[in-house]
C-alpha cells in the first residue's frame, strides 16, 4: 500500500473566462502550484477563506475539473484513471441530490454505478441509512428533505463503496450543532476503521477537534501545512498570572506593566515571554504577594489562521 | 452496467416530470380531437385524422425534446447533481450515452401512446387499424431522437434559452432544406446563397424522415426510402452524439 492517500505535484488551475460578448478575457488563478501530501489513515483538514481554492482542489482531485498544469495521485494511482475513484467517496459542498427520487432509490442508483449486485446494495443501503440516521425517512422523496438530511444522505452515498479515502467539501456547513457533533464522531469512527479523511472547512473549531494535520490555503496557494502540534500545539504565546499584592506593590507593578488589570487587591497581567515567568513568580513571593493562578496560553488555530492570512 | 444505471435514472426522472405528462396528455387529446375536425370534411375524415395525428406526433416530439431534453442536461449541470455522478468510476461518455438512452426509452413510450391514440381514432372512424402508418411512425421516432440529440448537444455548452432556440432552428431548417436547395439552384447569384448552402450542408434533411404524406395518401414508396431515412437518421444521431460526448468530456463542471 502506498504511503500517501493523496499526493499532488505542481497542481495548478487557471480559469479563463470570456466576458462582454467575447471582447474581454478574464484570467483567474484558482489554484497555484499545489504540492500536497496526505498520509494514509489520517484526518486532514483543508482550511482557507472563501475563494482560497479549497473547492477547486477538491474538484481537481475528483476530476470534475481538469488541471492546467500538474498532477495528482490518489492511493498511489493517477486520478486521471477512472478506476482510481472506486476507492474514493466524495461529498460535494451543499450537495444537491436527485429530488425526484426517494432516499433509498438514490442510494440504489449510486450502488448500480459501482456495479454492486442487488443483495449487496440492499444490505449496504440499510446499514448506511441507519448510520446517518435516515432509516425512517428512506422511502420519502428527497424533495421533502431538510438541508441537514440531504447532507446525511450525501454522506451515505459517499460511503456506499466502502472507500479508503473520503473527500468531503465543507461537510459540516449545513448541520446544526448536534449534527456537527455526530459528524465529528463519525469522522473519528471512520478514521478508526483505517480510512483517510480529507475535508475542507471554514469552521476552525471542527477542524481543531478532529484533524491530525491541517493545510491552510490562501489565494490559491498553500501557505502552511503540518500537524496540529507542529503548528499550534507547542508554542506558548503568553502566560496569564493572577496574584494578590499590597497597595504599594500594585502601584510599582502598574508602573512597569501598564496593561495590568487591577481589581481590589487582585492583579492580573500577561507575560509574553514565558522564560521570565519563574523569576517573576520569585519576585512576587519576595514582595509578599500571593499567587492565585498561572495560565500559559498557546496559539489557537484561529490565531494561526489569521496570522497566515495576514490579518 | 453503468450506462444502464444512468438510463434507468433518466427514465425515472422524465416519467416523473409533470411537463412531459402534460405535453403527452395534450398531444393525445389533440389527436382524439382531430376526429371532430375530420367530421367536417366529407369522405376525408380518416385521411385528415392520420395527417393531423402524425403531424401532432412530430410537433409534440419537438416540444418534448426542447422541454425535457434540454432541461435534463441543464438541470444536471446547474443543480450540480453531476458532481456526485461524474466523480464516480464512470466515464463521461457513459453519462451522456446513459442519459440519451433513458430519454430514448421515454420517447419510445410517448410515441407508442400517441400512436395508440391515433390508431384508436382511426378505429372509431374506419373500424380498422392502419398498420401502413408504421414506417412513418418509426421515422417520426427517429426524427424526435435526432432533435433530442441536438437538444442535448446544445445544452452541454449553451444556456437553456439559446439551446431551445438552436434546437428549433435545426427543426425548421431541417424541414426546409429541400426548398433552400431549390432556391440556390434557381437563383445561383443571390448574395445569401452561401448561408443557405451552409445550412443544407450542415443540418440534417428532416424531409428524409418525413413519410407522413406518403402513408396518408397511400402513395407508392420504395422500401429503400424508408431504409435510407432510417440509416440517415441513425447516422446523424451518432455524429451529433459523438460531438456531445466530445464537449462533455472536455468540460469543467462549474
Amino acid at each position: 500500500m502506498t504511503e500517501f492517500a493523496i499526493r499532488t505535484e505542481g497542481l495548478t488551475k487557471i480559469y479563463t473566462e470570456i466576458t462582454r460578448g467575447g471582447l474581454k478575457r478574464r484570467v483567474t488563478v484558482g489554484l497555484e502550484d499545489l504540492n500536497l501530501e496526505v498520509n494514509n489513515g489520517e484526518v486532514f483538514a483543508f482550511l482557507g477563506p472563501n475563494a482560497a481554492g479549497k473547492t477547486t482542489t477538491i474538484k481537481l482531485l475528483t476530476r470534475l475539473h481538469y488541471p492546467t498544469r500538474g498532477e495528482a495521485w490518489i492511493l498511489g494511482r493517477s486520478n486521471a484513471k477512472r478506476e482510481t475513484m472506486r476507492q474514493v467517496g466524495y461529498l460535494p459542498e451543499q450537495p444537491r441530490l436527485y429530488d425526484y427520487l426517494t432516499g433509498k432509490e438514490f442510494l440504489d442508483f449510486i450502488g448500480r454505478i459501482f456495479g454492486l449486485n442487488r443483495q449487496d446494495r440492499n444490505k449496504k443501503i440499510i446499514h448506511l441509512l441507519k448510520m446517518v440516521g435516515l432509516q425512517g425517512r428512506a422511502d420519502e422523496s428527497i424533495r421533502g428533505y431538510s438541508r441537514g438530511m440531504v447532507q446525511r444522505l450525501g454522506l451515505a452515498q459517499a460511503l456506499l463503496n466502502d472507500p479508503m479515502l473520503l473527500i468531503l467539501d465543507e461537510p459540516m456547513s449545513n448541520l446544526d450543532p448536534l449534527g456537527r457533533k455526530d459528524f465529528r464522531d463519525l469522522i473519528l469512527e471512520l478514521k478508526k476503521q483505517g480510512k483517510t479523511i480529507f475535508f475542507s472547512s471554514h469552521i476552525l473549531s471542527d477542524a481543531e477537534m478532529v484533524a491530525d494535520r491541517i493545510g491552510i490555503l490562501k489565494e490559491g496557494r498553500l501557505v502552511s501545512t503540518g500537524t496540529m502540534a507542529d503548528l499550534v500545539g507547542s508554542q506558548v504565546t503568553g502566560v496569564d498570572i493572577t496574584f494578590h499584592a499590597g497597595e504599594e506593590d500594585i502601584k510599582k507593578i502598574q508602573n512597569i506593566f501598564k496593561e495590568a488589570v487591577v481589581q481590589g487587591q487582585e492583579i492580573m497581567l500577561t507575560l509574553e515571554n514565558a522564560s521570565i515567568v519563574p523569576e517573576f513568580l520569585r519576585r512576587i513571593e519576595h514582595w509578599g504577594g500571593q499567587i492565585i493562578s498561572v495560565i500559559p496560553h498557546r496559539k489557537t488555530l484561529e490565531e494561526l489562521f489569521m496570522s497566515e492570512l495576514g490579518r | 452496467m453503468r450506462i444502464w444505471a444512468i438510463a434507468l435514472n433518466t427514465f425515472k426522472e422524465t416519467i416523473r416530470n409533470r411537463i412531459l405528462i402534460n405535453i403527452l396528455l395534450f398531444a393525445i387529446g389533440l389527436i382524439l380531437l382531430s376526429m371532430i375536425v375530420g367530421d367536417w370534411s366529407l369522405n376525408e375524415q380518416a385521411k385528415i385524422i392520420k395527417d393531423f395525428g402524425l403531424s401532432a406526433m412530430s410537433i409534440f416530439g419537438l416540444l418534448i425534446a426542447i422541454f425535457i431534453g434540454i432541461r435534463l442536461m441543464v438541470q444536471e449541470l446547474e443543480q450540480r447533481t453531476i458532481y456526485i455522478i461524474a466523480s464516480k468510476p464512470i466515464h463521461r461518455w457513459e453519462i451522456v450515452s446513459g442519459k440519451y438512452l433513458g430519454l430514448a426509452i421515454t420517447l419510445a413510450i410517448n410515441v407508442l401512446l400517441m400512436s395508440g391514440a391515433l390508431w384508436g381514432a382511426g378505429w372509431i372512424m374506419e373500424s380498422r387499424i392502419d398498420f401502413g402508418l408504421v414506417p412513418a411512425i418509426i421515422l417520426i421516432y427517429v426524427e424526435i431522437l435526432l432533435i433530442v440529440g441536438f437538444a442535448l448537444f446544445f445544452s452541454t455548452f449553451m444556456s437553456p434559452t439559446l439551446s431551445a432556440l438552436m434546437t428549433l432552428i435545426v427543426f425548421v431548417a431541417g424541414h426546409l432544406i429541400g426548398v433552400l436547395r431549390e432556391y440556390v439552384q434557381m437563383f445561383p447569384d443571390k448574395s445569401f446563397n452561401w448561408l443557405f448552402k451552409a445550412i443544407y450542408t450542415i443540418f440534417p434533411n428532416l424531409e428524409y424522415l418525413n413519410l407522413k404524406m406518403a402513408v396518408v395518401e397511400h402513395l407508392s414508396r420504395s422500401p429503400h426510402a424508408v431504409i435510407f431515412g432510417l440509416l440517415y437518421g441513425i447516422g446523424y444521431i451518432l455524429i451529433i452524439h459523438l460531438f456531445t460526448i466530445w464537449i462533455f468530456q472536455k468540460k469543467d463542471f462549474k
